[in-house]
């Protein structure tokens, strides 16, 4: 607990936290979460060049984002759905249902996000 | 049962007996009652020298109306004191009451200026008598002419201020946005799609394989989501909402069907493999 020794420690639990995602955790989630790290990192980006450039073309900027956000509650849904630790909490929701959830709601937050674009 | 009236006018008319005045006459005295000025009036011709009021005289005009052949005083039933102002163009008209012998008799006390007298400029008023009856020609006499004091500038009315044009509305908008010079706009365009190759990388170390994609049950699904996200570019690119709906409906039901023969597909794989 000692501050001297907190860096070290601290690098310690990110690796061994790293360390059991990667090895716990399987392709098809590994696939998932990429796909949400990508959303996030792009979020961020037009986030960040909305408040330090410009909004200018605001619908887009609003498509962009909102697409992005959207998005990322689609697939996080879907993730918790088809991850096989949450059986017992999704008894009733089967992978491929989750899935036919996740395609509609993209293609209806497509739909919008376009509208969007203008 | 009215003509007879009629032709009597006419006839009256026809005569043209004309009418004059006797011993007309003004005065012009003060406040005080002192007199200032009285002369008679020439009808043949006006009098050279104005008559000038001050602020608190009184001017008196005395005539008698008769009838120039007989001489006996006439009752006309018009009898007018015209003032009129030569530069303005602005007249006022002065009725004047006359007794049945024709005598007439008019103040004007300019302590208590009559309505009728027209504001001032720099031309004297010209005063002129007009007697009209039905059955003498009309008469038109100048008498003399009129300085009285300026008279007091207009009151401004109430609404006054309401009636002039207001000044020009200028609307003021908000300055045309502009896009960011080039350079930053390509920099941030990298930045934005720079997540793109940390998702390929990702997916290029993580990606399932997928055997059953191109398998015929499940293809058809994947083939008709592709097709949807294909028509939404499409709606941008060039569609209107309605067409969108209308192919977006069409689209849905092959979807609904392709979709439900793949999903049950893999699900029966999923459960026959447990």
């Amino acid at each position: 607990m000692a501050p001297k020794s907190s860096p070290p420690a601290a690098s310690n639990v990110v690796h061994s936290l790293w360390k059991a995602y990667s090895d716990q955790t399987s392709d098809r989630m590994k696939f998932i979460d990429a796909f949400l790290v990508f959303l996030m990192l792009s979020g961020v980006a037009q986030f960040l060049y909305c408040v330090l450039v410009t909004d200018y073309p605001f619908n887009a900027f609003l498509a962009g984002f909102s697409s992005n956000v959207g998005q990322f509650v689609l697939t996080a849904s879907l993730r918790s759905q088809v991850n096989p630790e949450n059986k017992n909490e999704f008894k009733e929701v089967s992978p491929e249902r989750a899935f036919a959830d996740f395609a509609l709601g993209s293609i209806v937050l497509h739909f919008f996000v376009y509208n969007f674009l203008g | 049962m009215f003509s007879l009236p009629i032709i009597a006018l006419l006839v009256a008319g026809a005569q043209a007996a004309v009418l004059t005045l006797q011993s007309p006459r003004f005065t012009v005295s003060s406040s005080t009652g002192s007199q200032l000025r009285s002369e008679p009036i020439s009808l043949a011709h006006a009098s050279s020298i104005p008559v000038t009021l001050t602020k608190d005289d009184v001017l008196k005009l005395t005539f008698q109306v008769i009838d120039k052949e007989s001489g006996k005083g006439v009752q006309p039933h018009q009898t007018f004191l015209r003032f009129y102002d030569q530069n303005s163009g602005e007249e006022g008209i002065q009725p004047i009451r006359v007794t049945n012998g024709g005598k007439a008799k008019f103040e004007l006390n300019m302590a208590r200026p009559p309505l009728s007298l027209p504001p001032t400029s720099d031309a004297p008023l010209q005063v002129s008598l007009l007697i009209g009856s039905s059955t003498y020609s009309p008469l038109a006499l100048s008498l003399f002419d009129l300085i009285v004091p300026a008279s007091h500038p207009v009151p401004a009315h109430p609404d006054e201020a309401s009636f002039h044009p207001l000044p020009e509305i200028h609307h003021t908008f908000r300055p045309e946005q502009k896009l960011p010079p080039r350079p930053i706009s390509a920099l941030a365009c990298i930045a934005v799609l720079a997540p793109w190759i940390v998702l390929l990388g990702l997916w290029g170390q993580v990606a399932p394989r997928a055997v059953h994609l191109f398998s015929p049950g499940i293809f058809p699904f994947i083939l008709t989501l592709g097709a949807f996200e294909s028509l939404l570019v499409w709606y941008w690119v060039d569609l209107k909402l309605g067409q969108v709906l209308s192919y977006g409906g069409v689209l849905a039901l092959v979807t609904i069907f392709t979709g439900k023969q793949a999903l049950s597909k893999i699900g029966d794989r999923r459960v026959g493999r447990k």
